[in-house]
C-alpha cells in the first residue's frame, strides 16, 4: 500500500506526514426547476499521493487540472466527495469539528491572491493576534505583541508595520503577512497555493527565498501548487503532474523535466518558455484546448490530445504505477526525443 | 508593560484616523453633499436645543385635558396642561408678532415646529435603528447560513414586505392603544424587510472572498467570521441606507399622524401640525405649508447625506 | 541589427517616443508615472517591453494609443508615428489611428468582450465600419469574382475604383459578406471550426481561443503597429506556447511591427528581436534579445535575470533585489534605481542618466557606462 503512491527510493522509509488515497471531489451540476443533478464537475477524480516529512512536493497542472481544488479539499475548505486524507493518523475527511480545528493548527495555507486573502479592515496586529487567539497560542496581550513582532521580523517586515492596513502594503509584503499569520500558530505543514503568481519576478524571488529559509528553520513540510514550472523546479524535491483531476506522473524534479515518461508531462515541459534565447525552440505543440472536467474523455483522459494514442488508450484508463523509478499513468513506455525536451546550452 | 499596551491602542487609532481623514476629504469635494450635511447638522442642533429656545409648556396651554404625554425629557413639555379652544385663527398682525403665524389653537407656529423637530428626529432614529438592527441581523444569518434557514428567513421577510404600512398601522391602532409607540411599532414592522435583502446580498458576496476562506483555514469559528469580519465589511451600505431612511421614516411617520393616528391634536409633531392646517388651507395656508416644508427639507437633507456617504464609501472610488 | 535594417531601407523607426514624461493626479499627490521614456520601434521587428508592475509599460501603451485616463497629464515629450506627434492629435484622429494603423490586444479577453453579445456581433462591428468596401466586395462577388480577405483589404485601400453609388446593396448581403470575411480571418490563424466560434458567446470559448480570435482580428487588418499588452499572462503554459507559435507564424505572412508588453522575460526571449527593459518610468536598457541575456549591462537587468528561476541553471537561492519598487509620488532623485543599486555612485542621485548607445545596438541609461 505504501509503495503504491510514493517514490521508490530511500525516502519511503521516512515518515509520511500526509497520505491521500483515492480522493475525489465532485461538484454536482444542478438544473431545472427542482434542481435535479444532471452531472458532475469532477474536479479531483481519484488522486493518490504521499508527502514525506520535511520535503517539498510540487503539484503542477493547468486550468481544469484540479490542483487548486485538491489543496482546498485537504483543509476541507471544500468538501471531499470520497476518499481518505490522513494527516498524522487522523482521517481529515471524516474528522469532527474539534479534530478539524486541531488539524487546522498543524496545516496552514498561503493563498494565491495577496490582495484579497487579508481582511481589509484589520490591521496587521489584529490579523496576527486573531490567529494566536483562535488557537490559544499565547496567554497575555503582551506575550502576543512580543510574538507578533518576532513573526514580522522573521518574514522580513518590522514592528512599525504592525498598525497598518493591508492596502498600505505591496503584494509581496502582503504575502509575507500571510506567511506570518500562518506561522503564528506553529504549523508543521504548509500548503502553498500559487503563492507567487501575482507577484513580480524580483519579489517572487525574495518570497521564495523566505519560504526556503523558513522550511529549514522551522522544519516545515510543503505542498507547493503552481502552474509555473520553473518555480516548482526551484522549490520542490518531487513533482506531481495533474491532468483533468488525476495525477499522471510523480517523479523527482529533474526526472520530470529531463526525462518525462508521460506524454502530457513531455508536452508541458516542452511548452515552458526559457529565459535563454539560445535554447532551442521546441515546435512540438499540444493541439486543442485545455479540457473541461465536466466531460471527461473515456479511457485515458489525455487520449484525445495524445499523438501516441491507441485503441487501448481510448478504452482503458491507465493506473498510476511504478516504472523507471517514478510513478506514471500510461499504458506504454515512450521515449521522447531528447533534444526536444531540453534546450541546448550554448557558451558565451 | 502598560506602556506597550498604550502603544497598541495608539497605533490602532492613528491608522483608523487616517482612514477617516481620507473620507472627509472625499466628502468635501461634493458641494451638494456638503449642503445636505449642513442642513442636517442645523436640524440636529435645533433638535438638541429645542428646550432651550422654546418653553415646552407652550405646546399645552392651561387647561388641556389630554392624557399625560409620556414623552418626558428635559427639553420636552409636561402634560397636565389644558388647551383652550381659542377664538379662531390668528393672523400675522395682532398683539404679538408670529413669524410663521399661529395654528388653530393660537400657538406660535414657529415655536411648535421647533418643538416638533426633536420629536420627529427621535422617532426617526429609533425606528430606523430598530428596523436596521433586526433586518441586518436576520439578513446576515440568512446570507451566511444559506439553505433552509435562508429560505425561512426570506419567506418571513416576504410576508412583511407585502404589508401596506397604512393598513398595518390601522390594525395595530385598533388592537393596541393609539399612541406614538404603537405608530413606531407599526412603522418598524414595515421598514425592516429591505435591510434583510440588503445585508443578505452583501454577506453572500463577502462570503466568497478569499479572506473568508483564509479565516476558515485558520480555524476561525463561524460566529467569529460572521460577526467580526463579514459584518464589519458589509456594514457601510447599511449605514447609507439607514441615513437615507431617516427622511423616509419622518415622512411616513408624519403622514400617518396627519391621517389621524395622532393620539392627541396638541402634540407638537410635524404631521400633526399639518393636519391641523388641513381644514384651513384657503384661509390660513401657512399652518399646513410650514410644517410640510420642514418635513421636506429634513428629508432632503438626510437623503443628500446618505447619497454623499454612498459615494464616499464606494470602494471603487477610494484610493 | 542596424546594418541589416539599413539594407532593407528600414532603419528609420516607425514609432519613436522621445523623452515622454507623464503624471497622474491622485488624492495622495502627483504620481510621476513616466519619467522621460525613450523608445524606438523599427518596421517589421518584434520589440518586447519588459518590466515589473509599476514600471510604466502599460501606461506607455496607453499613451501611444491615446487611451489615457482623465487624470493623466503629459508633462513633456513626443510620441512620433511616421514622423507625426500622436500626442497632438484629436480624439477623432486617434480613433482613426487605432482603427487603421494600430491594433491592440489586451490581457484578459474575458473583460474586454461583451458577455451578452455573440462573438459574431462583436467581430462584425469592426468590419462593418468599412461599408463602402463591403459594398464593393458584394458587387464584385455577384459579378463572379472570388472575394477573400486579402481582396477585401485591397478594396479598402482603393476607395474610388468602382462606383458604388448607383448600386443598391441590401444590408443582408453586406452582413453576409462581413461574416464570410471573418471566417476567412479565423481560418488564417487555423482556429478549428470558425463557424461555431462566431456563433458562441464569449464565455463559451476558452481563454486561448478568445485571444487567438482577437489576435487574428487585430492582425488581419494589416496594421502598421501591433500592440500586445500582456496577452499571454492569463493563459496556461501550453496555450501560451500555442499563441507564441501563432505569432511567429503570422510574422512570416504579415509585416507588422510588434510591441510586446510583458513582465515575463522568458516570453520575451521566445519571441522578441529586441528587448527594452523598463524601471520606474524609464527605459533603462535596450538591445537585441541575445545580447540582453548574454551580456546585460544595466544593474537592474543583471539582478532581474538572476532572480528568475531557470530550469537549465538551477540555483540554491535566487537573487532578489534589495529594497522595493519606488514610490512614484516621491520617487528617488536622479536614477530611480539608485536606492537599490549595488553600484550606486554619488552622481546617480543627481540628474537622471539618459539612454545612450554604448555599444553597437546596445543602449543603456546608467552612469557606469558614460564616457
Amino acid at each position: 500500500m505504501k509503495s503504491h503512491a510514493t517514490c521508490t527510493n530511500d525516502e519511503a522509509k521516512d515518515e509520511e506526514l500526509l497520505k491521500v488515497r483515492n480522493l475525489k471531489v465532485w461538484f454536482p451540476i444542478k438544473s431545472g426547476v427542482i434542481q435535479r443533478t444532471i452531472g458532475y464537475v469532477k474536479a479531483v477524480d481519484g488522486v493518490d499521493f504521499d508527502v514525506v516529512k520535511g520535503e517539498t512536493l510540487g503539484i503542477v497542472g493547468e486550468s481544469g487540472s484540479g490542483k487548486t481544488t485538491l489543496a482546498r479539499s485537504i483543509l476541507r475548505l471544500v468538501k471531499p466527495t470520497s476518499g481518505e486524507i490522513y494527516f498524522k493518523g487522523i482521517n481529515i475527511v471524516k474528522a469532527n469539528r474539534r479534530k478539524m480545528k486541531e488539524i487546522r493548527r498543524h496545516i496552514q495555507i498561503i493563498f494565491q491572491d495577496p490582495y484579497a486573502s487579508l481582511d481589509p479592515r484589520q490591521t496587521v496586529s489584529s490579523i496576527l493576534f486573531e490567529a494566536m487567539k483562535i488557537h490559544g497560542i499565547v496567554k497575555s496581550k503582551s506575550e502576543a505583541l512580543e510574538k507578533a513582532v518576532k513573526l514580522l521580523e522573521t518574514v522580513g517586515l518590522s514592528e512599525e508595520h504592525l498598525y497598518r492596513f493591508p492596502h498600505e502594503f505591496s503584494g509581496g509584503q502582503r504575502q509575507r503577512i500571510a506567511v506570518a499569520r500562518a506561522l503564528a500558530v506553529n504549523p508543521t505543514f504548509l500548503l502553498l497555493d500559487e503563492p507567487t503568481s501575482f507577484l513580480d519576478v524580483s519579489v517572487q524571488a525574495s518570497v521564495l527565498n523566505l519560504l526556503k529559509d523558513l522550511q529549514k528553520d522551522f522544519n516545515l513540510t510543503y505542498l507547493f501548487i503552481t502552474h509555473n514550472l520553473a518555480v516548482v523546479h526551484h522549490m520542490s524535491n518531487r513533482v506531481a503532474v495533474m491532468y483533468l483531476g488525476k495525477i499522471v506522473e510523480i517523479a523527482d524534479k529533474d526526472s520530470i523535466y529531463y526525462d518525462p515518461k508521460h506524454p502530457y508531462t513531455f508536452q508541458l515541459m516542452a511548452a515552458i518558455p526559457l529565459p535563454d534565447p539560445e535554447a532551442k525552440k521546441r515546435e512540438v505543440l499540444l493541439e486543442g484546448d485545455v479540457p473541461s472536467p465536466i466531460n471527461i474523455p473515456r479511457g485515458c483522459r489525455f487520449h484525445p490530445r495524445c499523438r501516441y494514442a491507441t485503441e487501448r488508450c481510448r478504452k482503458e484508463e491507465p493506473q498510476l504505477l511504478e516504472r523507471d523509478g517514478r510513478l506514471v499513468a500510461c499504458h506504454y513506455e515512450i521515449d521522447f526525443p531528447a533534444e526536444e525536451v531540453t534546450g541546448e546550452l550554448t557558451d558565451e | 508593560m502598560s506602556g506597550q499596551t498604550v502603544k497598541t491602542r495608539k497605533g490602532e487609532w492613528e491608522a483608523r484616523l487616517a482612514d477617516i481623514k481620507y473620507s472627509l476629504y472625499l466628502l468635501r469635494k461634493n458641494p451638494l453633499v456638503m449642503t445636505g450635511i449642513a442642513i442636517a447638522a442645523f436640524f440636529i442642533a435645533v433638535a438638541l436645543l429645542a428646550n432651550v429656545i422654546v418653553d415646552p409648556k407652550l405646546a399645552y396651554p392651561e387647561g388641556y385635558p389630554g392624557e399625560m404625554y409620556p414623552f418626558d425629557r428635559k427639553y420636552m413639555w409636561n402634560a397636565n396642561h389644558f388647551i383652550q379652544w381659542g377664538p379662531g385663527i390668528s393672523l400675522y398682525y395682532g398683539p404679538e408678532f408670529f413669524y410663521l403665524g399661529t395654528d388653530s389653537y393660537g400657538r406660535d407656529l414657529l415655536k411648535m415646529i421647533i418643538l416638533a423637530i426633536p420629536l420627529d428626529l427621535y422617532y426617526a432614529v429609533v425606528i430606523t435603528l430598530i428596523a436596521a438592527f433586526f433586518g441586518t441581523l436576520l439578513g446576515a444569518i440568512a446570507g451566511y447560513a444559506g439553505g433552509v434557514i435562508d429560505e425561512i428567513i426570506l419567506r418571513i421577510t416576504d410576508v412583511f414586505f407585502a404589508f401596506p404600512g397604512l393598513v398595518l398601522a390601522l390594525v395595530l391602532a385598533s388592537i393596541l392603544e393609539r399612541s406614538l409607540e404603537t405608530l413606531q411599532l407599526a412603522i418598524v414592522l414595515v421598514w425592516w424587510p429591505p435591510y434583510v435583502r440588503l445585508m443578505r446580498g452583501q454577506v453572500l458576496s463577502e462570503k466568497e472572498k478569499p479572506y473568508v476562506e483564509a479565516l476558515r483555514a485558520l480555524g476561525a469559528s463561524h460566529t467569529r467570521i460572521l460577526f467580526r469580519h463579514i459584518l464589519l465589511n458589509s456594514i457601510f451600505p447599511i449605514i447609507v441606507q439607514a441615513t437615507m431612511d431617516f427622511g423616509g421614516v419622518i415622512l411616513t411617520f408624519s403622514a400617518l399622524m396627519f391621517l389621524g393616528f395622532s393620539p392627541s391634536p396638541a402634540i407638537p409633531e410635524l404631521g400633526n401640525l399639518a393636519a391641523d392646517g388641513y381644514g384651513h388651507i384657503f384661509d390660513a395656508p401657512w399652518v399646513i405649508i410650514f410644517p410640510g416644508l420642514t418635513m421636506l427639507i429634513i428629508s432632503l437633507a438626510f437623503n443628500l447625506v446618505g447619497d454623499g456617504l454612498r459615494d464616499v464609501l464606494d470602494p471603487r472610488l477610494r484610493r | 541589427m542596424k546594418n541589416y535594417l539599413k539594407k532593407q531601407g528600414k532603419d528609420q523607426p516607425i514609432l519613436e517616443i522621445r523623452n515622454l514624461k507623464l503624471d497622474f493626479h491622485t488624492y495622495r499627490g502627483e504620481v510621476k508615472a513616466l519619467n522621460g521614456v525613450d523608445l524606438k520601434l523599427y518596421p517589421e521587428e518584434v520589440l518586447a517591453l519588459v518590466g515589473e508592475s509599476g514600471c510604466g509599460k502599460s501606461v506607455t501603451a496607453l499613451a501611444i494609443t491615446g487611451l489615457l485616463p482623465e487624470n493623466a497629464s503629459i508633462i513633456e515629450g513626443e510620441v512620433l508615428f511616421k514622423g507625426e506627434n500622436l500626442l497632438k492629435k484629436s480624439k477623432e484622429e486617434m480613433r482613426e489611428f487605432r482603427m487603421s494603423e494600430c491594433a491592440i490586444v489586451f490581457q484578459d479577453p474575458a473583460t474586454y468582450l461583451n458577455p451578452v453579445l455573440k462573438m459574431e456581433t462583436q467581430l462584425k462591428e469592426a468590419i462593418l465600419l468599412n461599408k463602402e468596401a463591403l459594398k464593393k466586395a458584394v458587387i464584385a462577388e455577384e459579378k463572379g469574382e472570388k472575394i477573400g480577405y486579402a481582396e477585401f483589404l485591397a478594396m479598402k485601400a482603393n476607395p474610388n475604383e468602382v462606383s458604388v453609388k448607383d448600386h443598391r446593396v441590401s444590408r443582408r448581403k453586406i452582413d453576409k459578406m462581413a461574416e464570410k470575411l471573418i471566417i476567412d480571418i479565423l481560418k488564417l490563424v487555423k482556429l478549428p471550426d470558425p463557424e461555431r466560434i462566431i456563433q458562441s458567446y464569449p464565455h463559451e470559448l476558452s481563454g486561448g481561443m478568445k485571444q487567438r480570435t482577437m489576435i487574428a482580428m487585430a492582425l488581419a487588418r494589416r496594421p502598421s503597429i501591433f500592440l500586445a499588452d500582456e496577452i499571454t499572462t492569463a493563459l496556461d503554459v501550453t496555450i501560451q506556447a500555442q499563441i507564441l507559435h501563432l505569432l511567429r507564424e503570422l510574422r512570416k505572412k504579415i509585416a507588422t511591427s510588434t510591441l510586446m508588453i510583458t513582465h515575463d522575460l522568458s516570453v520575451a526571449a521566445e519571441i522578441a528581436d529586441r528587448i527594452a527593459v523598463m524601471y520606474g518610468g524609464n527605459v533603462v536598457e535596450v538591445t537585441s534579445t541575445r545580447k540582453l541575456f548574454r551580456k546585460p549591462l544595466h544593474p537592474y537587468t543583471q539582478l532581474l535575470l538572476r532572480a528568475i528561476p531557470n530550469i537549465l541553471k538551477p540555483v540554491e537561492r535566487l537573487e532578489s533585489i534589495p529594497g522595493t519598487v519606488p514610490e512614484m509620488i516621491n520617487p528617488p532623485p536622479g536614477c530611480r534605481f539608485n536606492p537599490r543599486c549595488p553600484f550606486v555612485m554619488e552622481v546617480c542621485k543627481g540628474e537622471r542618466p539618459k539612454l545612450e548607445e554604448v555599444e553597437e545596438g546596445h543602449e543603456v541609461a546608467c552612469y557606469l557606462y558614460k564616457r
